[in-house]
């Protein structure tokens, strides 16, 4: 569903990614981890088709981004790390106006929008103004208005930062539940412990290149780490000097 | 749905709820900017339209001939320059710098629907200033000239399509800057503003230098005549400002088809250029964010501190001289220089203060209008002499007060434009200012030490040189000089103190901040302000100078001068303590309210 062959991107000289290539199947919870500025961010722009890779080739279920990208973004939905609303918007609006931007029929968004009320709860709030709204508030229509086309794809970027537990519970059960429906979740995270819950499988990056790639299992052998993955991720993004010194 | 009317009722919903949320706030606020509106419209209509009755009546020039002809190209020409910067900078924040940008552009919207909606809000933003400054005087034309009524229904489609012409060229500039000189686009823009000003300024001064010095003695209609001939590049047939004044003036005359031609011919050209920069779009809208992001602006400016092993320490109050690393010193005189003038601020503050001047001088947008207004204005001042061959007697007098008037507004408009957002652009970066080992208030008094060493420096160096160039004598030009201190200080106090009162901190934009409510109540205080300061302060003297050079008044004279002395040394008393006052009472209430502020 999800193809990078062999991306790079630089930003002037410095190479952001590097001959990066990962094959997303349908319906798996991809995990997509790496220190700060190892280029993660820089690959979900892409992924979107924001930025365009130096080399390399990504699509999106068969549709290259390049070429098809107003198709490949037709399946995709992305939450970003600072999401976006209009604020003189109310969140009722704003999940019409995303259901009429990915041309849903009238009838249908309309009951789409009322399952994503009901499933992220949001009635108490939903014909203010999102200019009122606190995080949670915004993080939950976010995801609504993410998920009320039905995506097949789901790229989502740090989507736990500033979330109570409550509400890191409730996206956790609902990204798992989007995966196990079919669709593909791309899940760039720094919380490790939701990453080692959900994920299928993780890929870790760092200064642009792909370190490790694999289930946890598969991440613990290559790292000979048998703990948690906090442990496995600090093994692998060690620096050099540190590898050679500390083994 | 379609996506052009998605993106309309967007835009209608976007409108009607800030409409909602203002009214329900507040319906001071919309009565506020429609009154202010309605006395700025209303007075420019009155001045136009006697300076229309003017011209037809008293000095004999046919209103729908070369003359007026003229006026109307160069209106239109100003317009479509200022439209074109102006859309042109509006449609590249609002195209690559807004956090709208990235959300849209991730969405399968095609991205020529996404320009056409940046590009309509953009064309709208920047030509509603037409609209309450530009439809009274084309009104007042129509009325004097007795107009039919279908040239007040073609009035505003000749608008429409005019302002599609400059606002393409400008979408166009800035996707091709973005797309081609990604990492050179704030040069590429000052380069522009800088050749805009100088290629003004040498045809200003050519004009002046050519304009006949005996204007005031000739027969009026022919000198005038002779002076606008100096203004004959703006006809030339090519020019789309040069289309619509000539099919308003066919329609005043009845001549309904050549009307209808150049309203054609405008929209046309209009529609075309549009439809080729919506195509330009698809292939470089995409293009120049990917561009704008990762191989754009990735040069880093010297700053002052910064550094691997820099600390914003200071020595003794004094500017730290060896954090500033060779690299630096090109770029950091002027960092000295404002340290050295602010020497009576507050240390600490003075760093706060390096900081927002650096802000400001870094965006050309900001300085590059301060520039063209003064460089104007001191162009004017320093030939002023050309226009007015003999500078005693009453046009000494009466073209140094109006010179003050002009320095004023000059600096009404920079406290409001500039000055008034500063709090309001710390932004949601508030916090920092609010945790610093600094007590609130330094910051407000900072920010007044700003504006007001700015002030007085532009506008006692204009008002200086305007008279010298007018020989006036020691006493006025200290008075004048007194007066722009007193404005500079109350203008800075209102802006600073209202700013801190009224913060926008959603708002990035720092134009929009000062059109918004709180800018708009600051921009009528400003000059009610101005007006007591002047009417206190500078009239009198002008008006003791008028008097005696009255023949009836001449066996009088010392009564006079000894009942205007009265006046003027009551009106200087007064117009210090109403500077005061301005000064004090805004500060304060802007300081409590930062010092209750929550962030």
């Amino acid at each position: 569903m999800i193809k990078l062959d062999h991306v790079s991107k630089k930003y002037g000289a410095k190479m952001a990614v590097q001959d990066l290539s990962l094959d997303i199947a349908a319906g798996e919870l991809f995990a997509f981890l790496g220190p700060n500025g190892a280029g993660k961010t820089t690959t979900i722009k892409m992924l979107c088709g924001l930025l365009f890779p130096t080399s390399g080739a990504v699509s999106i279920g068969g549709y290259d981004l390049r070429r098809d990208g107003d198709r490949a973004r037709q399946l995709l939905s992305y939450v970003p790390d600072q999401p976006f609303l209009y604020e003189k918007l109310t969140g009722r609006e704003f999940l019409q106006f995303i259901a009429d931007m990915y041309g849903l029929p009238r009838a249908q968004s309309a009951s789409r929008i009322a399952e994503m009320i009901e499933l992220f709860e949001l009635h108490e709030f939903i014909d203010d103004l999102t200019e009122r709204y606190s995080h949670g508030m915004r993080q939950r229509t976010v995801f609504a208005a993410a998920l009320v086309h039905e995506p097949r794809v789901l790229i989502v970027d740090e989507p736990t930062v500033g979330l109570d537990p409550h509400s890191v519970r409730r996206l956790k059960d609902l990204l798992r539940r989007q995966a196990d429906r079919g669709t593909t979740v791309f899940l760039s995270s720094h919380s490790l412990d939701v990453v080692e819950e959900l994920a299928d499988r993780i890929a870790i990056i760092e200064h642009g290149r792909l370190v490790a790639c694999g289930t946890l299992t598969a991440l613990r052998e290559q790292a000979a780490v048998d703990g948690p993955l906090e442990d496995v991720f600090l093994t692998l993004t060690r620096p050099v000097e540190d590898k050679v010194t500390k083994p | 749905m379609n996506q052009a009317l998605l993106f309309q009722k967007l835009r209608l919903r976007l409108l009607r709820n800030s409409w909602r949320a203002m009214t329900q706030q507040s319906s001071m606020r919309p009565l506020t900017i429609l009154l202010c509106s309605a006395i700025v419209w209303t007075f420019i209509f009155a001045i136009s339209w006697g300076g229309f009755l003017f011209l037809h009546t008293e000095v004999g020039v046919p209103l729908t001939g070369e003359i007026v002809g003229i006026l109307l190209d160069l209106l239109f020409l100003s317009l479509a320059v200022l439209l074109v910067f102006s859309s042109g900078l509006i449609l590249y924040g609002s195209l690559f710098a807004s956090p709208e940008t990235a959300f849209l552009l991730s969405s399968p919207v095609a991205v020529d629907q996404v320009f056409a909606y940046k590009f309509q809000g953009a064309v709208a933003f920047s030509s509603w200033a037409f609209l309450l400054l530009g439809t009274p005087i084309l009104i007042a034309y129509g009325l004097v000239c007795e107009a039919a009524w279908y040239f007040y229904v073609l009035l505003p489609l000749f608008f429409l399509g005019f302002v599609l012409l400059p606002g393409a060229l400008g979408g166009l500039a800035a996707l091709l800057i973005v797309n081609y000189v990604p990492k050179r686009r704030k040069q590429v823009l000052s380069v522009c503003l800088t050749v805009l000003v100088l290629v003004l300024a040498g045809w200003l001064y050519r004009m002046v230098q050519a304009a006949p010095t005996e204007l005031w003695r000739e027969e009026m209609r022919e000198a005038v005549t002779r002076l606008l001939s100096y203004f004959q590049f703006t006809r030339n047939p090519l020019a789309p400002s040069h289309w619509v004044s000539l099919g308003l003036r066919r329609v005043v005359r009845g001549e309904i088809g050549a009307a209808l031609y150049y309203l054609a011919l405008v929209w046309s050209n209009g529609l075309f250029l549009y439809v080729i920069a919506a195509a330009a779009s698809t292939r470089l809208y995409r293009r120049g964010y990917n561009r704008m992001t990762t191989g754009g602006d990735l040069q880093r400016f010297p700053v002052l501190f910064r550094g691997r092993n820099h600390k914003p320490a200071m020595d003794n109050g004094r500017l730290p001289l060896a954090a500033v690393g060779k690299e630096n010193h090109r770029e950091s005189w002027m960092d000295y220089l404002l340290y050295a003038v602010l020497v009576f601020v507050n240390p600490r503050t003075r760093l706060l203060l390096i900081k927002d001047f650096r802000t400001f001088r870094r965006d050309p947008q900001q300085w590059g209008q301060v520039l063209a207004f003064c460089g104007l204005m001191l162009l004017y001042f320093a030939n002023i002499r050309r226009f007015v061959e003999d500078v005693s007697g009453p046009y000494q007098n009466s073209i140094s007060f109006l010179n003050l008037c002009a320095v004023a507004l000059l600096l009404c408009t920079y406290t409001g434009r500039f000055v008034y957002p500063m709090l309001s652009l710390e932004g949601r970066r508030f916090w920092i200012l609010g945790l610093l080992p600094l007590k609130r208030e330094q910051l407000l008094w900072g920010k007044f030490a700003f504006s007001m060493t700015g002030g007085c420096l532009i506008a006692g160096g204009l008002i200086l040189v305007s008279d010298l160039m007018l020989l006036m004598p020691a006493p006025p030009i200290l008075l004048h000089l007194l007066t722009v201190v007193v404005l500079a200080a109350g203008l800075s106090g209102l802006s600073v103190g209202l700013g801190a009162c009224m913060p926008n901190f959603r708002e990035r934009d720092p134009s929009k901040i000062a059109a918004g409510f709180g800018g708009t109540l600051n921009l009528v205080a400003g000059l009610l302000f101005l007006l007591l300061i002047l009417g206190l302060m500078a009239v009198p003297w002008h008006m003791e100078a008028y008097l005696t050079m009255m023949p009836f008044l001449s066996d009088r004279k010392s009564e006079v001068a000894l009942l205007s002395e009265g006046f003027i040394g009551a009106g200087v008393v007064l117009g210090l303590l109403a500077g005061i006052a301005c000064v004090v009472l805004p500060l304060r209430a802007g300081i409590r309210a930062l010092r209750e502020m929550e962030f």
